[in-house]
């Protein structure tokens, strides 16, 4: 079975999400369940860390992909962190978050 | 207790045991061809009938120690047969077998009453008088052998000494014929132990050779093969102190407890502390030498710790062959040891590890270093099948070895050695990560750089993943991945044999998308027949799709 985990903290109305191992079909509704538990209030801005992630298909981009447009229509920023030799900096690359989340290497 | 009467066990022989001398070969006579296909328990009713009839008795008792218990367990008796089936069992020290087996010598008991026996199993039975014998092999007492009478009846000492040579007959005859059934029992037992077969790993070759000591009695080595779920592979191999069935049981223990312990994770130093401690604690008198060698899953690298086992070989293609430096760390079982350790060592494709157990290098007439030099000079870079059989042949030679002896060989295979990687799997979700391993673990053995297993760890999850979702209805089905190198490209097959429904889903086929991005060339054919995903891919350039 295909395992991610899920930690959050929460600072000057920030959350900050970190996601790590693998998100594939068999867990993507988990870890969509999970990062929805994790945004508590209503913050600010949202950051979700993927620099522990070592697999991701387009399962994981869809839970991003809806967690974004989420964000974007209730204008909350959302930032994604995904470092420049990240196993999944091509995939996020390739998806066009561009427009509706800023893509770092790392937390501004 | 003025009825009872201790006998010794050294007067001088005298003439009624003469008399009984003819009588007595009957009991001798144990070797019959008739007696010598009965087990333990049928043989010990045939030699009491023998002894029942010699000594003019009611009731004669067969009881044996179960050392473990500290009891005695009634294991054949004639005229109270119930007991047997009770399963009646008696501390040592208590009732009259009790007292027999504690002090170790003759016991009579004239009148049975209740201050002198557990008074009920001789009360029903209408048992009157009783003598007992100590079953003695070696020193040590391994049960009781008791008689008695209905009728009052005085023993005397000739009776006493008759009993004492039954009891001698009997030990020998049983003793010999236990440790024949144990034998048996534990080389059956430590067979089942052992892979039947090694598992079939992409990449590696494996092979394993145990021989039992020349004597024909096991001890415990034993070696052991498994994968864990995060795609390492564990190789163990293992030298209980000890023979026979029990090192065998313990081996059994000390192998499952080894697995459960690799499976909550950790180095293998780790996994070793966590066995160490529970083998203190709960078993406390086992002592045991073990290996645990980890393999990454892309066997580029092992991790291995060592509690008191000897030093695996590794032999690189043209460079000579060199014991492993791995510390040396206590034995498992032996308290107050320092922390454990683990070491690192990498093994580059073409690479042989070969672990043993002492038997090999630890022989008659040799000294150590002899062996172990002699060791390093026979392994070699090449074929494990053939190395195991040629360091048996060299080492071991035609008379067998004086004690067990068991060999572990893998050998990492070359990018040009590895053949296609076929695999079928449920199309379920669970199956995605499966695929996975086994994909990176294929690409890994023939030398795909990074970011090519980057690439087709998505481009084939994506075809599999599309398989699992829209090939079958609720019947459910298989999808099946095919891998093979076409320098210097890989090309992958995925394939289900469902009914292809186009994706409904709001991401509009960004699946698909992926697998054109990270591939070179994708053709999807859909037929009545089931969809073929073909996926090529350069092994280390950048994709062009």
């Amino acid at each position: 079975m295909t395992t991610a985990h899920v930690d959050s903290s929460a600072d000057n109305g920030s959350i900050h999400i970190y996601v790590s191992g693998e998100i594939d079909l068999a867990n993507a509704a988990a870890v969509e369940d999970e990062i929805r538990t994790a945004i508590t209030h209503h913050p600010s801005a949202v950051s979700v860390d993927l620099a522990g992630l070592t697999y991701m298909d387009s399962a994981g981009i869809r839970v991003l992909y809806a967690l974004a447009s989420r964000l974007h229509a209730l204008r909350i920023v959302l930032e994604l962190i995904v470092p420049l030799d990240a196993p999944t900096r091509r995939l996020i690359e390739l998806s066009g978050f561009e427009s509706i989340a800023a893509i770092r290497p790392v937390r501004s | 207790m003025g009825y009872d009467s201790l006998v010794s066990s050294s007067g001088e022989p005298s003439n009624a045991s003469t008399a009984a001398d003819e009588r007595l070969r009957r009991i001798e006579s144990v070797a019959d061809a008739a007696l010598a296909q009965l087990d333990v328990e049928a043989l010990l009713a045939e030699l009491l009938d023998r002894v029942r009839e010699l000594l003019a008795v009611d009731t004669a008792t067969v009881l044996l120690l179960d050392a473990s218990a500290q009891e005695l367990v009634v294991t054949v008796a004639l005229g109270i047969e119930a007991t047997v089936r009770q399963g009646l069992r008696i501390p040592l020290g208590k009732g009259f077998a009790g007292r027999v087996a504690a002090e170790e010598q003759p016991v009579i008991i004239e009148q049975v009453d209740q201050s002198n026996v557990m008074y009920t199993v001789f009360a029903e039975h209408g048992v009157c008088s009783l003598l007992g014998v100590p079953l003695l092999a070696n020193g040590t007492v391994i049960g009781v052998l008791h008689v008695g009478t209905l009728i009052p009846h005085r023993f005397s000492n000739d009776d006493v000494r008759l009993l004492q040579i039954a009891a001698e007959r009997i030990v020998l005859a049983t003793q010999s014929r236990r440790a024949e059934v144990e034998r048996a029992a534990a080389v059956v037992f430590q067979r089942s132990l052992l892979p039947a077969r090694l598992p079939t790993v992409p990449g590696l070759e494996l092979a394993a050779h145990y021989v039992p000591a020349g004597h024909g009695e096991v001890s415990g080595d034993w070696y052991d093969v498994f994968t864990l779920p995060s795609g390492w592979l564990c190789i163990v191999i293992g030298d209980v102190v000890g023979r026979g069935l029990v090192a065998a049981d313990v081996m059994g223990r000390l192998r499952n407890a080894l697995r459960a312990y690799a499976l909550l994770g950790g180095d293998p130093a780790e996994v070793l502390s966590r066995l160490d401690q529970q083998i203190q604690h709960f078993e406390p008198e086992t002592m045991a030498t073990v290996l645990l060698a980890m393999f990454e899953p892309s066997f580029e690298r092992l991790h291995l710790s060592s509690a008191g086992h000897p030093p695996p070989l590794l032999a690189l293609p043209d460079h000579p062959t060199v014991l492993v430096e791995v510390p040396g760390d206590q034995p498992i079982g032996v308290p107050g040891g320092l922390r454990r350790r683990a070491t690192t060592i990498k093994l580059p494709p073409g690479g042989l590890i070969c672990f043993y157990t002492d038997g090999l290098v630890d022989r008659r007439g040799v000294s150590l270093d002899v062996g172990l030099e002699q060791l390093r000079e026979s392994v070699l870079a090449g074929p494990v099948a053939a190395l195991c059989r040629k360091l048996m042949a060299r080492l071991i030679g035609a008379e067998g070895p004086g004690d067990d002896v068991a060999v572990l060989a893998v050998r990492r295979q070359d990018s040009g050695e590895v053949g296609p990687l076929d695999l079928v799997l449920p199309a379920l979700p669970w199956s995605l990560r499966d695929i996975r391993l086994a994909v990176r673990r294929w690409l890994s053995a023939v030398g795909a750089g990074p970011r090519a297993v980057a690439d087709l760890l998505v481009a084939i999850g994506e075809a599999c993943s599309n398989a699992i979702e829209h090939a079958y209805g609720a019947g459910g089905g298989n999808v099946a991945i095919h891998l093979e190198l076409q320098q210097p490209d890989v090309l992958a097959t995925i394939r289900d044999t469902g009914r292809w429904r186009s994706p409904n889903r709001d991401d509009g086929g960004r699946g698909t998308l992926f697998m054109r991005d990270f591939s070179d060339e994708l053709h999807i054919d859909h037929g009545p027949g089931g969809t073929n995903v073909v996926i090529r891919r350069h092994l280390s350039r950048a994709a062009s799709g």
